[in-house]
């Protein structure tokens, strides 16, 4: 065989390798990234897989127990004209909570607040709620400027 | 200020754009002169991207809130340090940064070569100066960082917390210089390929800038991943997050690069691949930078999401366009006479250990793109996240390790199976009696003792080189032990400081394969007085203070760590309140020895119940990591000194160009 023929098989089997690498890779790790209402719609479908899930926390639907360290709370949809931005103060009640997060064993993160938004990863319940292995909150680079109410 | 750099950077845009007209028709039609004033301008537009630098730096100093980018990056309680490093907090002053490092070492590369390469060089400035005109158009016209507000601010929105720390100071700067000094070798690439004169003169003149741009960009990678440890809190220093893959993929190109052109120097073969691999790594830093700033793949570092990204995409394909219609015209001309003979030679390891490394990246650049790429596809947007990327990168990275014992011991052309066993008996004995060993010692993770195994037996091919080199020198000039490696290193600095660079990296690997594997985590909330046990240490939470600035406010935890009663350590993690933007920042205590790493967040404070709750690491041989980080470096300083020998080959280019300045020489071949 020429050395050339016998050189470019060597080289491709790696490649080969390689590619297989990625695809099982990919097979075995892979995840929907899905918005709150795009969960919604295919809900059923969707039941007992792990998710990772990009919504906004709930006003006035938050409990957390520092003794046990565990976390609940309410995700919506956020409304669609600052869909990725941080923190925006946008008028959300309880009642719009459209999955409940229940995270255990986890600190609660820095920037976790009431209307911020966070990607939650975990496994979605026939329920609809989501048992949450990790809470992330997207950090803004950019502040919104609290307004000064009483700036002289 | 702000006029004088807006006005400065508009001038720049002129220089560099003269420059490129000057460089052009100077080489054209051989005018010493054009050429000369063509180098004047690329000195000028440096000059000029500099009073705007300062022109920033000041106003960020003065706190001059009438200006968009010092109200939006800074405030006046910042202290000065940050006010100094907030030049590159923002998108603007981060170009603006990239801009200078750009024009300075465009200015440099002009300087060495005002009498070496009189026909590649001119064309590398004018590519130099183009990408230039690229950055300073989006200085001048996209981006601005002289836009004034409509009112000024009575106060600025800050600087984001987690950019408030040291390593700010260092990690990004260090990350853009080794980002854009491989613009220089890709543009002598790009010379010779517009020219024709594709021997190897392009990587002798750029072996240095090549050396220079990978050593800041391992540094960039680990400062960037010391930050992320120091600061971040979750007790991990990588997390293949889109930003940090940016930095990686580009360092893996520059890896193979240098490796693959050892073997065009020696053996004239890889001359086409040699091309493509600068030429991607110069693409994968302007996609790097198109990722972080365009949005479109979401990343926890979420810079300001910006209108950049269609400027840099359409820059990029065309960059990658016009490279590789240039490269295709002279494929025909790149052919080399040479060809590999056999899979037991040094070209057939330093081939495979390229393949390995333009796999990795390959591998982390799906990653990174998979939810762009699945959701165009498929329409459903899907992650994959960390596991993806251990589970492609760990098997390659044995093989890596395992090269990287092999390539450099063995034979050029070919290798008989004896000459292998006699050269790498030893390295092999040691390997498998220290994989040995650590199964005894009750390790059975298949992966770990393959690394360990594979980890020392690069070691002993290290040890065995340098063995042989210092017997030789003692049979030749009868030096003493000590004597003999200082001069071994020192003949031979390219060569030994690679050897060393070598050792860096299997520290590095260690400490990398023990920390994912070995680390332990306890989350415990607590109450004053109360013990905790995480390994063999006890924790005791003595209790918090507070401490407050005008700027920060600090709530500090005392732990005191005791290990067999005795007390070890007192430890001082804290929860930091940033008032100007309310927010929350946590400040972590580490308590680092050779043997393991001890990490202590404070992850929260409970006001009704008084619990404080710690998130607590105890990660095994994590030091070594850094280690082998400084010893890498250590290596590439040396690596990258000039030597007497080499100075002289450039010295005979200079007087064969002043003698024939039409057709210059290539360098005298090193044997």
């Amino acid at each position: 065989m020429p050395k050339k023929i016998r050189f470019a098989l060597g080289a491709g089997l790696m490649v080969a390798a390689i590619a297989y690498l990625i695809v099982t890779a990919v097979r075995n790790t892979a995840e929907y990234y899905l918005t709150v209402g795009e969960v919604k719609a295919r809900q059923s479908e969707l039941a007992g897989q792990t998710l990772r899930v990009a919504g906004r926390v709930v006003p006035g639907t938050i409990s957390w127990n520092p003794e046990t360290l565990t976390l609940a709370f309410g995700i919506t949809q956020p409304p669609a004209q600052d869909a990725p931005a941080g923190v925006q103060p946008v008028a959300i009640t309880a009642a719009a909570a459209v999955f409940h997060v229940i995270c255990r064993g986890q600190p609660k993160p820095d920037m976790f607040a009431p209307g911020r938004d966070v990607i939650v990863e975990g496994a979605l319940a026939s329920d609809g709620t989501i048992q949450a292995r990790q809470v992330l909150t997207s950090c803004p680079s950019k502040y919104a400027p609290k307004q000064p109410a009483t700036a002289p | 200020m702000p006029l004088i750099g807006q006005l400065a950077l508009a001038l720049a845009l002129i220089l560099a754009a003269y420059s490129i007209i000057a460089n052009l028709v100077g080489a054209r039609r051989s005018l010493p002169a054009l050429l000369a004033s063509g180098r004047h301008a690329v000195w000028a537009t440096c000059a000029m991207v500099t009073v705007a630098v300062a022109a920033l730096w000041t106003s960020l100093l003065r706190s001059d809130f009438s200006l968009e980018y010092v109200a939006s990056y800074t405030s006046a309680s910042l202290p000065t340090f940050y006010k100094i490093t907030a030049l590159w907090g923002g998108q603007q002053g981060s170009l603006l940064l990239w801009t200078w490092l750009l024009t300075i070492f465009t200015a440099i590369a002009a300087f060495q070569n005002r009498r070496r390469n009189p026909e590649i060089a001119p064309y590398a400035l004018v590519v130099l100066a183009a990408i230039a005109i690229f950055f300073l158009g989006m200085l001048n016209f996209v981006t601005r960082p002289f836009d004034m507000l409509a009112a000024v601010a009575p106060d600025g929105q800050d600087l984001n917390p987690l950019l408030q720390n040291y390593w700010m100071a260092i990690h990004p700067p260090s990350l853009y210089t080794g980002y854009v000094s491989a613009s220089v070798p890709f543009a002598f690439a790009a010379g010779a390929l517009i020219t024709g004169r594709l021997d190897d003169s392009w990587i002798r003149s750029t072996r240095r800038w090549a050396i220079f741009s990978w050593f800041f960009l391992t540094l960039g990678n680990l400062f960037g991943a010391r930050w992320a440890y120091e600061v971040l809190g979750w007790g991990g220093y990588w997390a293949w997050d889109p930003v940090e893959n940016a930095a990686f993929m580009p360092w893996l190109v520059m890896t193979a690069y240098l490796h693959s052109v050892m073997i065009q120097e020696r053996k004239d073969m890889l001359k086409v691949w040699n091309l493509v691999l600068i030429g991607m790594a110069f693409a994968l830093t302007l996609f790097g930078t198109f990722i972080t700033r365009s949005g479109v793949i979401s990343s926890v570092h979420s810079f300001t999401q910006s209108g950049l990204g269609p400027y840099f995409l359409t820059f990029l394909i065309i960059v990658v366009l016009a490279y590789s219609a240039m490269l295709i015209v002279r494929v025909p001309k790149l052919r080399s006479p040479a060809e590999f003979e056999s899979y037991l030679s040094r070209e057939a390891a330093f081939l495979f250990n390229n393949l390995v490394l333009v796999g990795i990246a390959f591998a982390v650049f799906w990653g990174t793109l998979f939810p762009v790429l699945s959701e165009a596809v498929r329409g459903v947007k899907i992650t994959v996240g960390p596991p993806f990327f251990d589970k492609v990168n760990a098997p390659l990275a044995l093989a890596l390790i395992f090269l990287m014992g092999f390539g450099p011991l063995i034979a050029w052309r070919r290798s008989s199976l004896g000459n292998l066993a006699k050269t790498f008996a030893s390295p092999a004995l040691f390997g498998l009696v220290t994989g040995g060993c650590a199964f005894l010692a009750g390790l059975r993770q298949w992966y770990v003792l393959a690394a360990l195994s594979l980890a020392a037996f690069v070691l002993g091919t290290i040890v065995v080189e340098f063995r042989r080199g210092v017997g030789a020198r003692r049979h030749l000039v009868k030096e003493s032990a000590p004597a003999a490696i200082v001069n071994l290193v020192a003949k031979n600095n390219r060569r030994y400081g690679g050897y060393i660079i070598h050792v860096g990296v299997v520290l590095a690997f260690i400490g990398i394969v023990a920390s994912s594997y070995f680390r332990t985590e306890v989350k415990k909330s607590v109450r004053e007085g109360e013990t905790f046990q995480v390994g063999p240490y006890d924790l005791e939470y003595l209790g918090i203070e507070t401490t407050e600035t005008p700027h920060v406010e600090t709530s500090r935890a005392r732990i005191e760590v005791r290990r067999n009663g005795r007390p070890v350590a007192m430890m001082l993690p804290a929860k930091l309140f940033f008032k100007r933007n309310q927010q929350p920042a946590t400040a972590v205590a580490i308590r680092s020895t050779p043997a393991a790493d001890l990490y202590v967040v404070l992850a929260g404070i409970d006001d009704q119940t008084g619990l404080a709750t710690f998130q607590v690491f105890l990660t095994p041989l994590v030091f070594w990591l850094w280690a082998g980080g400084i010893v890498m470096a250590f290596g590439t300083v040396i690596a990258m000194w000039p030597n007497v020998r080499e100075r002289a080959a450039i010295a005979a280019t200079v007087r064969a160009a002043a003698a024939t300045p039409a057709v210059g020489e290539p360098l005298r071949r090193r044997a």
